[in-house]
Parts: structure tokens; C-alpha cells; sequence
């Protein structure tokens, strides 16, 4: 079955790229391109993998991860991380609120892709 | 060395002005013989007093009780110390015989010592400031992100040959874009560097006293001792005049303790830094006088740190407490506090940060803070619950005051305090907000709030 990733991303260069390579991938994408959306996305949708950028318009990566991790409908939904502050602050900013993994812009398309496949694969176990 | 010397500069500086001895006692308000007993050096005198003195005769402190020697000493010391010069066996211990055999030529190598020290000082400031500076950070963020972009795009377009011609297309007018708007964000960044440097210092004499208060952890554990010995003489006033006395005790007693650790403190750099430091340490101490610190936290505990309780208990004034909140020693999960004060301009004219609590440093800070509506409703104390774009929560607790002389028909001129805190730390407190109370959405200020469609915006961001 095709895995399905949300990717929250207000940067639509970016954005266009990583679904690209995602759909390459095999994935199956969607994108939001604010805070809200990506939660209410995430909530409804229950994607396989939310790749989820930190600073979002209308409410910020720790937000919605925050709001995620204290529903049960997407407490366990592996999420993947992305700013591009990579400062040990926003590292542990990211993990304390509750991501998976965390990746720092400018990053390798295959370190995304590798974190994606691995996230899908843990969360299907 | 230097406190032998004050009696003979007093006594040479008065006959040089054609003061009788008794004249100047006069002046300063004690007896002739008080006076003759200072110029034989058989009675050593500080603070207040010595400020009386150099003032009557129209000279500076520094001068009159020698520590312009001591500084120079000092600085001649530490520079025996310097790797290049301790290989030469420099004599630390006839710095002082250097001082006084060749004057003109000590003073010029503690001011070449000292203009490398302050070379040295800007570079560090420098690199701070391109580490902590919110505006920097924001640039280097956009920045990177455009960046990411551009190598990722260009990863496609090397890796992945069997795409269409029409997303090859669309995958190099995304490098081309982004490459653009990468040149922008570095011109804006050139200039705003460019600014920077042609600014003559890098720290105004507020940021000085801001990075002494901040190396110490906003607190002086030399004041506080010294102060916790003379809150018991408090204990017979009467409210109404206690701030007044502890002022007064301030300034008799602790002046000097204040004038040593201004005179210590590296970040302090310029005479308006010195007066500006003096004045906020007095402040400080007034309070460490007023509220001692083991009683002050123990109320602040038990009153749920209750600004306007705590301002009661101690007879002490709203901003006073806000202040005393903001140097409780750090022990498990004690409260941090943040403190800002404004004008009715919406100037800040104090600011003392809390770790995590990213304000605009250099420009104005975001209009939708507490802290400049609460002077719509004088005298009330308001709870703001916000939250940052970097999804932080915090709660602000203000109030504006009235400054100035009171009376019918005269102007009414506030300035307001506001006391800030994570919300997290809030529920300790009787601010803690209900689940239910609204969650403002506010910003660092314009020129680095990522919020573009804010409608109170009145400064664009860097690069957009």
C-alpha cells in the first residue's frame, strides 16, 4: 500500500522539490502550507509521515506538534522536523515537543528521503 | 597605596583654590578639626562624603582618592601578565615604582594596554552579537532556507535525467528564482553589517549596565549582604518613610560598595555607563534593603508571587518588586522573571531579558504587547497570555504608573512595568491563566516577526 506523506511547508520552492522527490520515492504527497492547516490536516487525514517545517504562518512547527502529541489520534504519528536554525536550542526545542527526527536546512535530498522511508517503515511496526 | 595620598591631595588641591581649611569644612558640612584629621590621612573617609569633598573642590573622585594610580596599577599588572610580555620576565612588583619614576610613560602604556584590551573586547562583541543578535539570526535563517532551496533543486536536476523537459524547465526557473532572492538577502546584509560598523560603539551606555546585570545573573550577592545588615534599622520606620531612609542608607552605606563593583565590572566602559550603572545599583540596593532577599522569596513564594501582595507586605513600590522578582536565585523550580519598562512614547527604557525571550533589541518591539496598552487603564495590573511565532508561550503582567509630580491641572506622564514569564513557570503564580483564557498571537517586534499578514505590521522584515 502507498504510504502517504504530509508535508507542511510554506516555502513553495521547497516544497515543490520535496514532493518530487517524495513521489519518486513512491510516497504519496500532500501539502500545507500553514500551521493550522497541517494540524487540521494531520488530525483528519492520518497520514503515515508528517514532515513539518518549524516556522509556519499562523501557528509554528512546536505548536502543532504540541496539539498533536496531546490528541490521541496523532500521539504516536511519526513526524519528521525541519528548520533551518541548527542550534542545539532548536534541536531540543524539537524533540522535547515531540518529533521523531530532525533535519536542518540546507539539507541532502537523501537525507530526507532516508529519514521518510525509515519513519514510514517504524510506524508501520 | 592610594588611600595615604587622599589627605595631602585634599589639603594640596584646597590651597591651590585659596581655601582656608575651616571654609571648606564648612562647605561640606563637617567640623574643622573632623577636616583636619582627613588632610593628616589620620581618618579614612569614601563614599558620600569623599563625593562632597571632590565636588567642593571642583575635581573628579577618581583623581582625589587615587584610583586613577590603582586603575593604572592594575592595568600595568595585568599586563605583566600578557603572554608576550611574561616571557620577557616583566617585574609586576615594581609596576607601581614605574608609576610613580616615570608617569608620562606608565600612563601611556596602560592606555595602549587598554586600547588593545577594548580591540580585543569589540571583536568578542562582534561575534556575539552575530550569535545572539535576532535580527542576524533572522537573516541567516532566511538565508539558509533559500539555500536549501537551491541545492536541492539542483540535486534533482543532476540525479533525476528522464524528467520532462516542461519540469526541467520549471526546476531551473526555481534555482534561478532562488539564487536572486539569496543575492537580496545578502545585499541587505552587507548593509546592515555595513551600519553596524560605521556606528562609533557598539554598546550604548544602556546595554552596558544591561551585560553587567546580566553577567551576574541580576544579582549582587556583595549588596545583598551588606544590605541584609542594615534592613533591621528599617525596623522602626515608619511605611511612609521607608523608602526614603533605606535610600538614604543606600547612598551613606553601600555608595562605595557600589563605586567598587562599578569600577570592577569589565562592561562597564564609559562615564554615562558609570552614572547610569550607579543609579540602578542604588535601586537595587534600595531594594535588597527593603525586601531582603530571604524574606523577599519566601513571600514571593507564599503569596504566589502576587506583585501587588508582595508590593503591601514590603511597603515597596509595584516596579521595585518586579525588579527584586527578577534576581530571586536560581533553586529548582523557582520562577524566572523578565522585566521591561516604557515611556508613553512605547520606548523601552529598561530591559531585563529572560533566557528564551527573544525582543528586538535594536528597533521597536511588538505594538501588541501589554506593555503599551496597559497605560489606557492606569494603576490596574493586566494579564496578557501570548504566544510567539517560534511557539513559545509566555505571560506578560503589567501596569502603568504615574511618574511626576501629582496635582490638579498638571500633565499626567506614565511609565509601565511589565514582568514576564513562560507559561509554564505561570502556574506557579496567582497569573497563571485558565485553559479557556485567550492566547494573544504577538511577535518580537516588525523587522524580525515572521507574521506577514499582521495587520499592526509597520516595518517590513529584512528580506522580503
Amino acid at each position: 500500500m502507498v504510504k502517504r506523506v504530509l508535508l507542511a511547508e510554506d516555502e513553495p520552492n521547497i516544497a515543490e522539490s520535496l514532493t518530487f522527490l517524495l513521489e519518486r520515492a513512491g510516497f504519496e504527497v500532500s501539502v500545507k502550507t500553514d500551521g493550522r492547516q497541517a494540524l487540521d490536516a494531520a488530525l483528519s487525514d492520518t497520514p503515515d509521515v508528517l514532515i513539518l517545517d518549524v516556522m509556519l504562518p499562523e501557528m509554528s512547527g512546536y505548536e502543532v506538534l504540541r496539539h498533536l502529541r496531546a490528541d490521541r489520534r496523532a500521539e504516536t504519528l511519526p513526524v519528521l522536523m525541519l528548520t533551518a536554525k541548527g542550534q542545539r536550542a532548536d534541536r531540543e526545542t524539537a524533540l522535547e515537543s515531540g518529533a521523531d527526527l530532525f533535519i536542518t536546512k540546507p539539507f541532502a535530498n537523501s537525507e530526507i528521503i532516508d529519514a521518510v522511508k525509515q519513519l514510514a517503515e517504524a510506524g508501520a511496526d | 597605596m592610594h588611600r595615604s595620598i587622599v589627605g595631602a591631595r585634599i589639603r594640596q588641591r584646597r590651597r591651590a583654590l585659596g581655601l582656608k581649611q575651616a571654609e571648606l569644612a564648612q562647605r561640606i558640612r563637617i567640623s574643622p578639626s573632623y577636616m583636619n584629621l582627613i588632610e593628616l590621612n589620620k581618618r579614612r573617609i569614601a563614599g558620600s562624603l569623599l563625593r562632597r569633598i571632590a565636588d567642593a573642590l571642583s575635581m573628579p573622585l577618581e583623581e582625589l582618592d587615587g584610583v586613577s594610580e590603582r586603575r593604572l596599577f592594575e592595568t600595568l599588572s595585568g599586563l605583566a601578565n600578557h603572554p608576550s610580555f611574561r616571557t620577557l620576565g616583566a617585574e609586576v612588583e615594581r609596576a607601581s615604582e614605574l608609576i610613580g619614576r616615570f608617569p608620562a610613560w606608565a600612563k601611556g602604556l596602560g592606555e595602549l594596554a587598554q586600547s588593545e584590551q577594548e580591540a580585543t573586547l569589540r571583536v568578542q562583541l562582534l561575534s556575539d552579537r552575530l550569535s545572539n543578535d535576532p535580527y542576524l539570526s533572522e537573516t541567516l535563517h532566511r538565508m539558509l532556507t533559500r539555500i536549501a532551496a537551491v541545492r536541492s533543486t539542483t540535486e534533482i536536476l543532476n540525479e533525476y535525467a528522464d524528467m520532462s523537459d516542461e519540469r526541467r524547465d520549471r526546476f531551473n526557473r526555481i534555482v534561478h528564482e532562488e539564487i536572486q532572492s539569496l543575492s537580496e538577502v545578502g545585499e541587505a546584509l552587507t548593509a546592515y553589517l555595513d551600519r553596524a560598523e560605521d556606528s562609533e560603539r557598539v554598546l550604548t551606555p544602556v546595554d552596558e549596565v544591561e551585560a553587567m546585570f546580566d553577567a551576574r545573573d541580576k544579582q549582587f550577592v556583595e549588596i545583598e549582604t551588606a544590605a541584609a545588615l542594615l534592613a533591621p534599622s528599617l525596623n522602626d520606620v515608619h511605611s511612609a518613610s521607608l523608602r526614603s531612609k533605606a535610600k538614604e542608607l543606600a547612598e551613606e552605606r553601600l555608595g562605595s560598595v557600589i563605586d567598587d563593583l562599578i569600577e570592577r565590572e569589565p562592561s562597564i566602559k564609559t562615564a554615562a555607563a558609570a552614572g547610569r550603572a550607579r543609579r540602578a545599583l542604588l535601586d537595587y540596593a534600595v531594594g535588597a534593603i527593603v525586601m531582603p532577599m530571604d524574606a523577599f522569596a519566601r513571600h514571593a513564594a507564599d503569596t504566589k508571587y502576587d506583585l501587588e501582595l508582595l508590593a503591601d507586605v514590603f511597603s515597596a513600590e509595584f516596579h521595585a518588586v518586579c525588579h527584586r522578582l527578577t534576581a530571586l536565585p536560581r533553586a529548582g523550580s523557582t520562577p524566572r522573571f523578565g522585566y521591561f519598562c516604557a515611556n508613553a512614547a512605547g520606548t523601552i527604557i529598561e530591559m531585563m531579558g529572560l533566557d528564551g525571550f527573544t525582543a528586538q533589541r535594536y528597533a521597536a518591539a511588538c505594538p501588541l504587547w501589554v506593555l503599551f496598552s496597559a497605560q489606557q487603564s492606569p494603576e490596574t495590573v493586566i494579564r496578557q497570555r501570548v504566544l510567539f511565532p517560534s511557539g513559545e508561550r509566555f505571560v506578560f503582567v503589567a501596569r502603568a504608573r504615574h511618574v511626576g509630580p501629582s496635582g490638579f491641572g498638571r500633565p499626567r506622564n506614565y511609565r509601565t512595568d511589565m514582568l514576564v514569564m513562560k507559561e509554564a513557570d505561570a502556574h506557579q503564580t496567582v497569573y497563571a491563566p485558565e485553559p479557556s483564557a485567550i492566547v494573544e498571537e504577538v511577535g518580537p517586534g516588525c523587522r524580525i516577526c515572521p507574521r506577514t499578514m499582521c495587520q499592526h505590521r509597520v516595518e517590513d522584515p529584512l528580506s522580503e
